[in-house]
């Protein structure tokens, strides 16, 4: 946001801006006071710079016209019509309606402007509190604060939870161990150390002995297995042999009864059987080699192998259960030699290992004879059954260790994970209580800092009265709710709506809104007050003029539009610390003309201007000057308690105030100006005398009748320059006295002279010499 | 940089703002946070970013490094 000085706000048919208006605001001037009688065009202004920076037209709402914008262009021109440009030092920002809406351009350019109208100078007293909280809340919205405040609130209560779960489950773990340990039969004194030395344990020395077992007893078994498979073998091959003795019986009883020969006959012919297969006409026989009979060999001897089958069968049944005799025979030799090679790895299995003491072993060696072997399987037969149990006892003992283990491991977790919320919990909430802490006192400093500030303007405007003590408070039971309270009676927290005037509310709703705006980035903001002074009683309309000229200084600018006369007329004189007023006057609107603007400057200016025309007009450089004489004796003369006539109607001539000025006091007279600074910021002062102006006003001050007051004659005599020099002399006096920034040296406060505010005139004495 | 330190001035323009600045100022006065963290904490904290997991982060680790010390 900018906070260039304004050189000037153009309003192009905005409501009574007929023509374009321009409102030119004075370099170096941050008040400017827009004076008029009604229905100039005052309220035009405010609305233009409310239209510029809210996009609306304030003076227009709450009369029941509903939605306004159809009102808000001036008479014969359309809404698109509407411009409203404020230029700055730095940049012009100009504000159109468009389709119904109020668009700037540039873009996101709209100045800061806070607009307080007469009409709504009560509205946050008035307000109910929700809607006074609206207003403050740009100053104690800690909304974002509040959320990530919700989300600590959470995770403390998360942990929490967290942590009756850890503790539950602590529990838990130690009732499961504490059980282990009474199976155990409660060995030391304390579960915990139990449990930890039991899972030290090296369990896998369990598994070792466990493996060592079940090799043994493998081998064991393999070796058990041989008596009855041996014996199977042996049986199987008596078996194979008596067939084999039948076949051979069968044989001989076979070739018995054929030819003798035949059984060589037979393989002679089995033998030549394939050949003739292959040579099935051979040119002669593949045995003699004689040609003869060759012919239909192959048949011949076809038929002759089928002829003796029955040797053939004999033949090759004697073969099949020989054959039989000879596997039988070499099983049981393998049988014999694996009984050797499993009886040797019995005893590798035994010796491998280093057995504890309970484990029963055989007292001899395994055998490799059968009958041996079998009396040896007899007498440790028991065996292989207790290694199963000592197996079983391990792997039992193993898994103890590992549950045991498992849940000590579960324990030390959970008791950790306890220690760790222990630590952590009262941190985050010490961490909430700090954020609490801390908003409580951010809000409360806002509220009270926004209370003092109104206090202190209230107490401006009305000192000594005690209703100063003004507080702001936020409901506690309702959110977003504010009550604000005063002090009445010497009573404090009432409602300042009860007790108070309607002037005293008037005042205070306009400390509030001036409070409130100078909290919030003044140095950026345009205050614009409209017709505010027209409710304020009279005795204390001074001072709230006073306290406005004070205060708006910390704005980036000040406009308030008023039709109260007397301040036009101290401005005009001078009378208050002025130095940063611009003061403007409107004359009456027209249909034609709009608003129309007067340059209003005050009167020492003006004889100013007078005095530097070229020619000058002497009867109103008199008359001009004459008048300001009269201010400033009339100033002079009421301070130091000067003697003048008496009249009914309180008017005084220069005839009257001069010589009421005595030579005495007219002597005393200095005035001390401030020039500059010197070395460490030691102010500098000129010193002026007033007595040497004051002769010459009094030698020369008939002119002023002669020239500025009446048609005289006696003016033909005189010269010109004599009007001019009464002017000149006039205006040494005035830039002697008063200060163009300050005004006149009203202040007493140091005892020793009359001072204007900043000091920039010191006039001595402080009282009439005597 | 630049944009950030912008942002932090705007931020720091609201109320929001100005009391995370002041809450993560007592945090560290009290170690409960580190001062490192202040920066990336102050517009999450006003801007009511802030969660669970980022409060217990913050306290861990300011826990972690009183420990260390």
């Amino acid at each position: 946001m900018s906070t260039s000085p304004l050189k000037r706000l153009v309003i192009g048919h905005l409501r009574g801006s007929v023509i374009p208006f321009t409102l030119p605001f004075e370099k170096g001037k941050k008040l400017t006071v827009i004076y008029g009688e009604n229905a100039t065009g005052k309220t035009t202004i405010c609305d233009a710079f409310e239209f510029l920076a809210h996009g609306r037209v304030g003076s227009l709402e709450d009369r029941g016209l509903g939605k306004t914008n159809r009102y808000w262009h001036s008479v014969g021109k359309s809404a698109s019509d509407v411009a409203v440009t404020l230029e700055t030092a730095a940049s012009t920002c100009t504000a159109r309606v468009n389709r119904g809406e109020v668009v700037t351009v540039p873009p996101g350019t709209r100045p800061r402007v806070e607009v307080l109208r007469r009409s709504h100078i009560l509205r946050l007293i008035d307000a109910r509190p929700g809607d006074r909280y609206a207003e403050i809340a740009r100053f104690i919205d800690v909304s974002g604060v509040e959320a990530s405040e919700a989300t600590l609130r959470e995770l403390i209560r998360d942990l929490n939870s967290n942590r009756d779960t850890a503790v539950a489950i602590v529990q838990q773990n130690e009732e499961a161990i504490r059980q282990f340990w009474e199976s155990a039969g409660k060995p030391g004194t304390d579960q915990i150390k139990w449990a930890e030395q039991e899972s030290a344990r090296d369990v896998s020395a369990f598994q070792v002995e466990q493996q060592a077992l079940g090799k043994l007893r493998a081998a064991y078994q393999r070796v058990a297995d041989y008596p009855e498979k041996i014996t199977n073998a042996n049986q199987t091959l008596d078996a194979a042999r008596v067939a084999a003795a039948a076949t051979v019986k069968h044989l001989e009883g076979v070739l018995a009864n054929a030819a003798e020969g035949v059984g060589e006959l037979v393989s002679i012919l089995e033998a030549a059987k394939p050949y003739l297969e292959k040579h099935p006409n051979p040119a002669h026989c593949p045995l003699c080699e004689s040609a003869e009979k060759v012919a239909g060999l192959r048949e011949r001897v076809s038929s002759r192998v089928v002829q003796f089958a029955s040797v053939q069968k004999a033949k090759r049944d004697k073969q099949v259960a020989d054959q039989i005799v000879q596997a039988a025979e070499r099983k049981l030799e393998d049988l014999k030699s694996d009984l050797t090679r499993d009886s040797k790895a019995f005893e590798a299995a035994k010796t491998a290992h280093q057995w504890q003491p309970s484990v029963p072993l055989p007292k001899q060696s395994c055998p490799i004879d059968l009958t041996a072997l079998a009396d040896w399987i007899k007498s440790t037969s028991q065996l292989s059954a207790e290694w199963q149990e000592a197996e079983a006892a391990l792997q039992s003992q193993s898994q103890f260790v590992s549950t045991l283990k498992q849940a000590l491991k579960t324990y030390k977790a959970n008791v950790q994970a306890q220690k760790d919320l222990d630590r952590l919990i009262p941190r985050l909430v010490r961490a909430l209580e700090i954020i609490l802490d801390e908003r409580r006192k951010f809000t409360d400093g806002v509220l009270k800092a926004i209370a003092a500030k109104v206090g202190d303007l209230y107490e401006a405007v009305h000192p000594g009265e005690g209703l100063n003590k003004i507080s702001l408070e936020l409901d506690p039971n309702r959110r977003a709710s504010l009550e604000i309270a005063a002090s009445f009676g010497g009573q404090l927290g009432t409602p300042p709506q009860a007790y108070f005037s309607q002037s005293h509310l008037d005042t205070l709703g306009l400390c509030i809104f001036l409070a409130l705006a100078s909290l919030d980035k003044p140095e950026e903001t345009t205050l614009v007050l409209d017709d505010v002074l027209a409710s304020v009683d009279e005795p204390h309309v001074e001072r709230l003029i006073e306290m406005l000229h004070s205060e708006v200084i910390k704005f980036r600018h000040c406009v308030i539009t008023t039709h109260y006369r007397p301040w036009k007329e101290k401005l005009r004189w001078g009378w208050l610390q002025n130095g940063q007023c611009h003061f403007v006057e409107l004359t009456k609107w027209t249909t034609i003309g709009g608003l129309q603007l007067i340059r209003s400057i005050p009167d020492v200016e003006r004889l100013r201007q007078l005095v530097a025309e070229t020619p000058p007009d002497p009867q109103l450089v008199c008359s001009k000057a004459g008048v300001i004489l009269e201010a400033a004796l009339d100033f002079l003369t009421f301070l130091y308690e000067c003697r003048v006539p008496r009249r009914l109607d309180g008017r005084y001539t220069l005839g009257d105030l001069l010589p009421a000025l005595n030579k005495k006091l007219r002597d005393s007279l200095k005035v001390e100006v401030l020039s500059g600074s010197g070395t460490g910021g030691v102010p500098v002062y000129n010193t002026i005398s007033l007595a040497p102006i004051l002769e010459e006003l009094a030698r020369i001050a008939q002119v002023r009748n002669v020239f500025g007051a009446h048609f005289n004659t006696l003016s033909f005599a005189l010269l010109d320059a004599d009007a001019i020099g009464f002017g000149q002399q006039v205006l040494l006096l005035m830039d002697a006295l008063t200060c163009p920034d300050t005004g006149w040296p009203r202040n007493s406060k140091s005892g020793s002279y009359w001072a204007t505010a900043g000091e920039s005139r010191r006039l001595h004495p402080l009282k009439q010499p005597t | 940089m630049a944009e950030n330190r912008a942002e932090l001035g705007c931020l720091m323009d609201t109320p929001s703002g100005q009391l995370a600045s002041r809450i993560l100022k007592r945090l560290i006065e009290e170690k409960l946070f580190r001062p490192a963290d202040e920066a990336k904490l102050l517009s999450n904290l006003a801007e009511g970013k802030l969660k669970p997991e980022d409060w217990r982060l913050a306290i861990e680790l300011a826990q972690s490094k009183e420990k260390k010390e």
